[in-house]
């Protein structure tokens, strides 16, 4: 298991001293690499970065995002999606390359206050993010549960290659959407569930940094704390292009451990 | 020059229609029932450089208001009053749509009705605080500034100026050579009354008491009603577009009457309540 | 200025009973505004401050963002009740002045580059002020930056040190700014050693300004570990070291 070790951090705290390549969330200042924001701080083969524990969500290009339609234009929607900078969703998107904003109804397709899954195509530091919502699973959201978390919890919440947002979703018999802007919608017929599922998914927004979450959350959910197989489920594909880029959380080191032994 | 402004909070349409379903069920999305306000935390005297002064958290809104007495002419036509100026200012801390600068019509209308529930009631006897009738009276100051908004500004704003008021000591000014003087005692503020303001908008057919943001970015009217401890009405104010029908305010005001009793007995039980 | 009465008496107390050296009690709590990004609330001494920051977040008009960076926009402001006597709620000419010095000891720390068309609104809100309300606020306004997951390159800490009875003390209360000979506001990044704001009122010999700023500088560094203490003690709870799975 590769060496990595870790500290909590505030600003202006030194993470390590010495010849190591600036990852994310922290400077190199001198011969010491420096934190920028509250969280944890990990030392690695590869490099030294900070996950950050609070902050606005800024969007990056691929993510899938949830956001709410907030006005129109002729030519695009503006789409609220928790960020600093509001996003657009071409009406090209939906109605196709010949869309004439004289023969096609904007508010018919997508109406202020619709909530909507999508993915931002395009965002760079000259222009606002944009969306589409052509790809499986993205599209108006017509119903479920909505919630609010801090975006910084999310990869905590879908854990490594899902895991914790299956364990979940299994446990309450729900469908769970997250966008990585920290916004959650909840679907399921079972209103037990769904609130079980709600205060499962608030314990890891608020206790994402603590050892042994896992455990807890199976406790919760009242699900013996064994290996979890990996099970397809309709939320795969979003899972997975997080789950997979998170090569280090707590969680990760717990499953090795257990996992170690039925390798 | 006022003018509808586009409404700041866009609510989900999912919430709209989740809100909908449960009134219509007799329960909100907070779980509370259509009467039910949300809990009412009031620390008194946390700014020991003013008068008087409380803290008042009402669900997630909060408002401190604070008290501060000097010594001015009366206003004209209440010459033989004492002063009593309300002001209130919504800090651009309390949400994303606060902008700092001079006070919009949103936040003078807050100011003066909050005001009027005071004033109307005769909440403070300002007969008693005359020094030389007719030139110089005392001049009570009420300031309010409203750190965090979840809705209901007016019964927050409202419950933070009266438990600033009964907690104050004012200062005991003389006379002496002409000129004004604080003679260093204190005394209790000439309290006749308590005044209590109770909240409540239409969302479709029904009517909620102490909306949170959310349920007045739905509303299509809103209804301020301030009683007195006698029970009686003493200020009323309806505000937003939209319009109540006579059987709804009468039962509104029913409801304000015996809700602002029962704040008014929590209020009562404060341990620096005079 | 001759002042008219003693400020540090025979032992060596000054009015409030602290030694020269001694900071005011320091209290913070983060976190304290349910709607901002980010949120502090200092007691330090009698000032009561709440620091709250929105951001990054779209700038409002349009055309005063800039393409490469963040704009950060301040706002010091008293309450009426906070000071002896009532004040005008209207901003003043002090207020305006304290917003932009704060402003400008808090841009150093922050890295605006990650944030471009953005904007980071911050608020400081005196709902009690005595002596140093500028420097307890900066000291909040840091902690609330910080809650607010903005990239900082070092936390910016602030005090006071000033001269009173001739002599230099540290962290001057109201009554002490009043009656004293000066008084010397510093906000310090502790880490990278810079002076961020520097003001002074007063008059000082060579010596006496040297002395000065070393004892603010102290004082700037003993705020620092209230401060890291608070941000740790919210996120991290009494955790300070992070347990490793067995």
């Amino acid at each position: 298991m590769q060496e990595i070790k870790r500290k909590y951090v505030v600003p202006g705290d030194k993470v390590i001293e010495g010849n190591f390549r600036p990852l994310m969330n922290v400077i190199k200042a001198g011969n010491s690499i420096i934190a920028t924001r509250i969280g944890i701080a990990e030392t690695g083969r590869d490099g030294v970065k900070v996950i950050p524990l609070s902050g606005v969500y800024i969007p990056r290009v691929n993510d899938i995002v949830i956001g709410k339609i907030i006005d129109h234009s002729s030519l695009s929607w503006e789409v609220d999606v928790n960020s600093c900078f509001s996003a657009h969703l071409p009406a090209q998107d939906v109605f196709g390359r010949d869309f004439s904003p004289a023969r096609d109804d904007m508010g018919r397709q997508l109406a202020i206050g619709d909530l909507i899954a999508a993915r931002i195509i395009a965002f760079d530091r000259t222009r606002d993010p944009m969306l589409t919502i052509q790809d499986k699973d993205l599209g108006k959201i017509p119903r479920g549960e909505l919630l609010k978390i801090s975006a910084t919890r999310v990869p905590r919440l879908i854990g490594k290659r899902g895991s914790m947002i299956q364990t979940i979703e299994q446990a309450t018999q729900t469908r769970i959407l997250i966008g990585q802007n920290g916004i959650v919608v909840v679907m399921g017929r079972n209103l037990d569930g769904i609130k079980l599922s709600i205060r499962a998914i608030k314990m890891v927004e608020e206790e994402a940094h603590t050892a042994n979450l896992t455990q807890r959350v199976k406790a919760l959910l009242n699900v013996p704390d064994s290996p979890q197989a990996e099970s397809s489920s309709v939320t795969q594909t979003q899972n997975n292009q997080k789950g997979e880029e998170i090569q280090s959380t707590i969680e990760e080191v717990e499953e090795e451990k257990i996992e170690g032994g039925n390798a | 020059m006022s003018s509808s402004k586009r409404s700041t909070i866009i609510v989900e349409h999912l919430r709209k229609q989740q809100m909908w379903d449960a009134i219509s069920k007799g329960k909100r999305l907070d779980g509370r029932n259509l009467n039910e306000t949300r809990s009412i935390e009031i620390e008194q005297d946390i700014i020991k450089k003013a008068n008087g002064s409380a803290k008042v958290k009402l669900g997630n809104s909060e408002v401190v208001a604070g008290v501060k007495v000097e010594t001015g002419e009366p206003f004209e036509g209440l010459e033989n009053k004492g002063a009593l100026i309300l002001s209130a200012e919504v800090l651009p801390t309390a949400s994303p749509y606060s902008e700092p600068g001079p006070p919009d019509e949103e936040t003078i209308e807050l100011a003066r009705v909050v005001d009027r529930g005071i004033r109307e009631s005769y909440m403070i006897d300002l007969d008693k605080l005359v020094l030389v009738p007719g030139k110089i009276v005392y001049t009570i100051f009420v300031d309010c500034s409203v750190i965090n908004t979840d809705g209901n500004l007016f019964d927050a704003t409202s419950y933070a100026v009266v438990s600033a008021l009964v907690s104050s000591k004012l200062p005991v000014f003389e006379i002496q050579d002409g000129k004004v003087v604080d003679t260093g005692n204190k005394q209790d503020p000439p309290i006749t009354t308590i005044p209590i303001s109770i909240t409540a908008v239409r969302i479709g057919d029904v009517v909620i008491l102490d909306p949170t943001a959310e349920e007045e970015a739905c509303m299509d009217a809103r209804i301020t009603i301030t009683t007195n401890s006698n029970g009686h009405y003493t200020a009323l104010q309806k505000g937003s577009t939209g319009a109540f029908t006579v059987e709804q305010i009468k039962k509104a005001a029913d409801i304000a009457r015996i809700k602002g009793e029962e704040i008014r007995n929590k209020l009562k039980e404060l341990p620096k309540t005079g | 200025m001759n002042q008219t009465k003693n400020l540090i008496d025979e032992n060596g107390r000054r009015t409030d009973g602290r030694n020269p050296d001694e900071l005011r009690q320091i209290k913070i709590t983060v976190g304290v505004v349910k709607n901002a990004d980010g949120s502090a609330f200092i007691e330090f001494g009698r000032n009561k401050i709440i620091a709250a920051v929105y951001g990054p977040r779209e700038v409002h008009p349009k055309h005063m963002a800039l393409p490469d960076r963040c704009i950060l926009r301040c706002r010091y402001h008293m309450s009426p009740f906070s000071t002896d006597t009532r004040k005008n709620p209207a901003p003043s000419r002090r207020e305006v002045e304290i917003s932009k010095v704060m402003r400008e000891s808090l841009e150093p720390a922050l890295i605006l580059e990650d944030y471009p068309r953005a904007a980071i609104d911050l608020f400081v809100e005196v709902l009690q002020a005595d002596g140093g309300s500028r420097c307890a606020g900066i000291t909040a306004a840091s902690i609330a930056l910080a809650d607010a997951g903005i990239n900082m390159r070092d936390i910016v800490s602030a005090c006071a040190a000033g001269k009173i009875d001739n002599k230099i003390v540290l962290d001057i209360n109201d009554t002490e700014d009043k009656e004293g000979g000066a008084d010397m506001p510093v906000a310090y990044m502790p880490h990278l050693e810079q002076v961020t704001l520097l003001q002074l009122d007063g008059i000082l010999t060579p010596e006496q300004f040297n002395e000065c700023l070393d004892k603010a500088i102290g004082g700037c560094n003993m705020v620092y570990e209230i401060q890291r203490q608070a941000l740790m003690q919210k996120y991290f709870g009494n955790e300070t070291e992070l347990k490793e799975e067995q």
